[in-house]
């Protein structure tokens, strides 16, 4: 009896401990938003390449070492939505996505992995954005979302119209992750970019489009577990005939990158970038201010440290 | 021990044929290429669909010269009855005498009215009784819904397992595409198929079989071809026991060269080299006397019920168009008439031509095309249609069906000449429409569509609803696949009978931005 009485005692032990390690890393990361504070809270880039976009943008933010420690496991969520060639701008940067897979294993990452659950074929997605190659050229793992196995139980407490949803399994175990749009004109959510990119990292899209889709994507922002950044790529947008786009003078390019871990004011300064070549009024994209409203981020830009910075 | 060289060299060259063409029939990554469906290109009855006449004529000259040897190194069905029966090693040498073959006469009537109803059919330009027992078609439906299934559950155990260990390299695959009726046929036609194989060697091949039964008119008169030589032959009956086809009789020494399939598997059994595989352009008819007036009274019967048989077919004939037509009549309307894929020009060309040999619904990467049923009667049963459910729909640039299809019953298209294909038209109702319904966003539909034929229109307040430009639509289902409206769709494609052409999407001004003049507008 003594003996049994040992064992379940010291595997109790070895289980606290560690849940207690887990602890510990959680502090730990959360000491990364007591830091933030010493740098802006969004930065634009303009005039330059997608790479060199970057490079300063996180430069800016403090380097990609703030956000990415040794051995983590990282997770990238670009948009792989479409069946498109980069110049569409109906999907991100490939090269932008290979520059931040690039900086992850640079900082240390133990795996940096990308996906997207896309709309057209997964398979033609990856191929023809180029970011499965820029990824893969550069290190990452691209995982596959095209199947609902894939995907883990995940709760939306603060959510009102979904409280629950299915997560791709990758980034629920992820240590960091970033979220990567590209910013463009969308028929049902008039505007897709960071935001609206969360629909992809979740399984059923239909639920979405059923229950409110403008309630539902601000309500997906919700899930604990956020962005270390959010990485709006506007080298390109996608002007028109979004989210695919009809052909390429659809597109223009901006040569813009806006960075920020406040979902809500990248997006609303993505518009204010967008307004510039297409005319869109920020109330009808009524996911951003229904983001405020869940407390998500702010709208007013003027309120916020911000940098913007002409190359 | 003789070596077998003509034997050796055949299932070598079967197998060459027949496990890539497998594979490519089982590839559920789309990674073999597509030229392995040049493996389909050159079977019989997909040549005579396709109107490939170079190929036939081929395959009719191989046979003339060297006998039926396409139905065992090209046919993919022979090829699996072979492998079926050698699993249980009927006719082997070391087997149980019980377990091996004896000669068994032809069944004429039965082969040659088979052929002519077939033939009499096609003519007519009804070729349902030639597709149903077309061999290279149903081995196709065996290899997509019963080899390719199990392929795919191997592949997502395996999956399954990788993510139990944290390995998120493979991918689970969700089948789509095998349907109830398709399964129970492919297990029927495999069941039938396989008992005949296992019992009697080829007979699916001598009775069936209308290729079976054409070719082996034609190698009756072959100019190489197994025979007896008398002076050696003892009459041991070894050769005719290791004899799948049930062709050669020893007491007579006469072999049918109608039914034998050159297998070669009765070359190294005969211990007195009395069977050989050699040159008689000569003789065309059996030597023995015995067997003379045997055969006579079968052609005789031949001949009569070939007559028979196309005389009750003629009068039928008319008939046949009459019910089909019945039939077209009651099937009106989204869903009753079928969607045919791009490059098949139409109901009628497609149902003439596809034999349902299932190879575009391997291929189609969103699986949209998928096996029917009886819904569209009789005509269309197992023929791949169009469905568009969650994911599935035809994608914009893709042209794999019509480069795969090996009978020209999706003809190829080029990228460009296939985004202005218009298939059907999609048909907005607007109060099963979320916006309408709910007074929420939705846009899911124009999300979907690659040529705006569906578009967002102003509607309440921030709100937009879907708008239809029919002549831009080509019928891909992106809508229809995605519109969350439940239990119906708001948005339903309906098939054209004769593909249109869509008006090609205008091109708009190419607005000209300098980013340099650009401020960050924030």
């Amino acid at each position: 009896m003594e003996r049994r009485e040992f064992l379940k005692k010291s595997a109790a032990v070895g289980v606290a401990a560690l849940t207690f390690n887990k602890l510990q890393a959680a502090l730990e990361s959360n000491s990364i938003m007591v830091e933030k504070a010493a740098s802006p809270d969004l930065v634009a880039v303009m005039g330059g390449e997608p790479v060199q976009l970057l490079q300063r943008a996180l430069q800016e933010m403090g380097g990609i070492g703030k956000y990415v420690k040794k051995g983590q496991s990282v997770v990238i969520k670009p948009n792989i939505g479409w069946d498109k060639k980069p110049q569409f701008a109906a999907t991100t940067n490939p090269d932008l996505v290979g520059e931040l897979v690039k900086q992850c294993l640079a900082a240390g990452a133990k795996k940096v992995s990308v996906f997207d659950n896309t709309c057209d074929n997964w398979i033609k997605c990856y191929a023809s954005s180029g970011i499965k190659a820029a990824a893969e050229a550069a290190g990452a793992t691209v995982l596959p979302a095209n199947d609902a196995s894939y995907y883990r139980d995940v709760k939306l407490p603060s959510g009102l119209k979904m409280k629950s949803g299915k997560i791709h399994q990758a980034l629920v175990e992820a240590d960091v992750w970033f979220n990567v749009p590209v910013l463009k004109n969308h028929d049902g959510a008039n505007m897709s970019i960071a935001m609206k990119n969360y629909m992809g990292i979740f399984w059923d899209r239909m639920y979405f489009h059923n229950n409110d889709l403008q309630q539902c994507i601000a309500d997906a922002c919700t899930w604990s577990k956020k962005p270390a950044l959010n990485i709006v790529d506007a080298y390109r947008c996608l002007r028109t005939h979004g989210p695919q786009g009809r052909s390429i003078s659809d597109a223009s390019t901006l040569k813009a990158i806006i960075v920020s871990p406040d979902i809500v004011a990248a997006d609303t300064a993505a518009i204010g970038l967008f307004n510039q070549v297409q005319t869109m009024d920020l109330g009808k994209v009524t996911h951003i201010a229904n983001g405020e409203k869940l407390k998500l981020g702010t709208q007013n830009i003027n309120s916020l440290t911000v940098k913007r910075i002409k190359l | 021990m003789k070596i077998n060289i003509l034997k050796t060299v055949r299932i070598i060259l079967a197998l060459l044929v027949f496990v890539p063409l497998l594979l490519f029939f089982c590839d559920f990554t789309g990674t073999l290429p597509l030229p392995f469906s040049n493996l389909a290109k050159v079977q019989f009855v997909p040549s005579v669909m396709s109107g490939a006449a170079a190929v036939v004529i081929v395959l009719l000259l191989a046979t003339l010269l060297f006998g039926r040897v396409y139905c065992s190194v090209i046919c993919p069905l022979g090829i699996l009855q072979d492998a079926v029966s050698w699993f249980t090693r009927r006719g082997k040498k070391k087997n149980r005498r019980r377990k091996w073959f004896d000669y068994a006469k032809p069944l004429n009537i039965l082969r040659y009215s088979i052929l002519a109803i077939c033939v009499g059919f096609l003519v007519f330009g009804i070729a349902e009784p030639l597709s149903w027992l077309d061999p290279y078609t149903n081995f196709g439906k065996i290899a997509v819904n019963i080899f390719r299934p199990v392929a795919v559950g191997i592949n997502n155990l395996l999956n399954w397992t990788a993510v139990r260990f944290g390995v998120l390299n493979f991918y689970h695959v969700t089948l789509h595409t095998v349907t109830a009726i398709s399964l129970g046929v492919a297990i029927f036609i495999f069941l039938v198929v396989g008992t005949m194989a296992l019992l009697r060697g080829r007979l699916f091949c001598n009775t069936i079989c209308p290729v079976g039964s054409l070719l082996g008119l034609v190698s009756r008169f072959s100019a190489f071809r197994i025979s007896i030589n008398e002076s050696k032959c003892t009459s041991c009956s070894l050769c005719e026991k290791a004899c799948k086809s049930q062709c050669i009789n020893s007491k007579e020494k006469y072999v049918d060269a109608s039914r034998c399939v050159a297998c070669f598997n009765c070359l190294d059994r005969c211990k007195s080299s009395g069977v050989n595989y050699r040159f008689a352009w000569t003789k065309t008819r059996p030597e023995p006397a015995i067997i003379e007036p045997v055969k006579a009274k079968e052609f005789g019967m031949t001949r009569r019920s070939f007559l028979a048989t196309s005389g009750a077919m003629a009068a039928t004939l008319p008939i046949v168009p009459a019910i089909a037509k019945a039939a077209a009549k009651e099937v009106d309307g989204s869903k009753r008439t079928p969607i045919t894929p791009p490059g098949s020009t139409g109901l009628k060309h497609f149902r003439e031509k596809c034999t349902g040999c299932h190879l575009c619904i391997t291929h189609c990467p969103n699986q949209c095309l998928k096996p029917a049923g009886f819904e569209f009667g009789i005509q269309y049963a197992f023929k791949p249609h169009m469905s568009y459910y969650e994911k599935a729909y035809c994608n914009y640039n893709c042209t794999i069906c019509s480069e795969v299809c090996p009978n020209g019953a999706i003809q190829k298209l080029t990228p460009e000449q296939k985004t202005v294909t218009q298939i059907g038209i999609a048909h907005f109702t607007k109060e099963r429409c979320i916006v309408y319904r709910d007074n929420t966003s939705c846009g899911a539909c124009a999300e979907h569509c690659p040529v705006k034929a569906v578009m967002m229109v102003p509607y309440k307040g921030s709100l937009t609803i879907p708008h239809m430009t029919d002549e831009l639509c080509i019928g891909c289902g992106g809508c229809e696949s995605i519109c969350p409206a439940e239990p119906l769709k708001a948005i339903n494609v309906w098939a054209n009978e004769v593909h249109k052409t869509a008006q090609k999407p205008q091109e708009e001004e190419v607005k000209e931005i300098n980013s340099e003049d650009l401020d960050f507008g924030f």
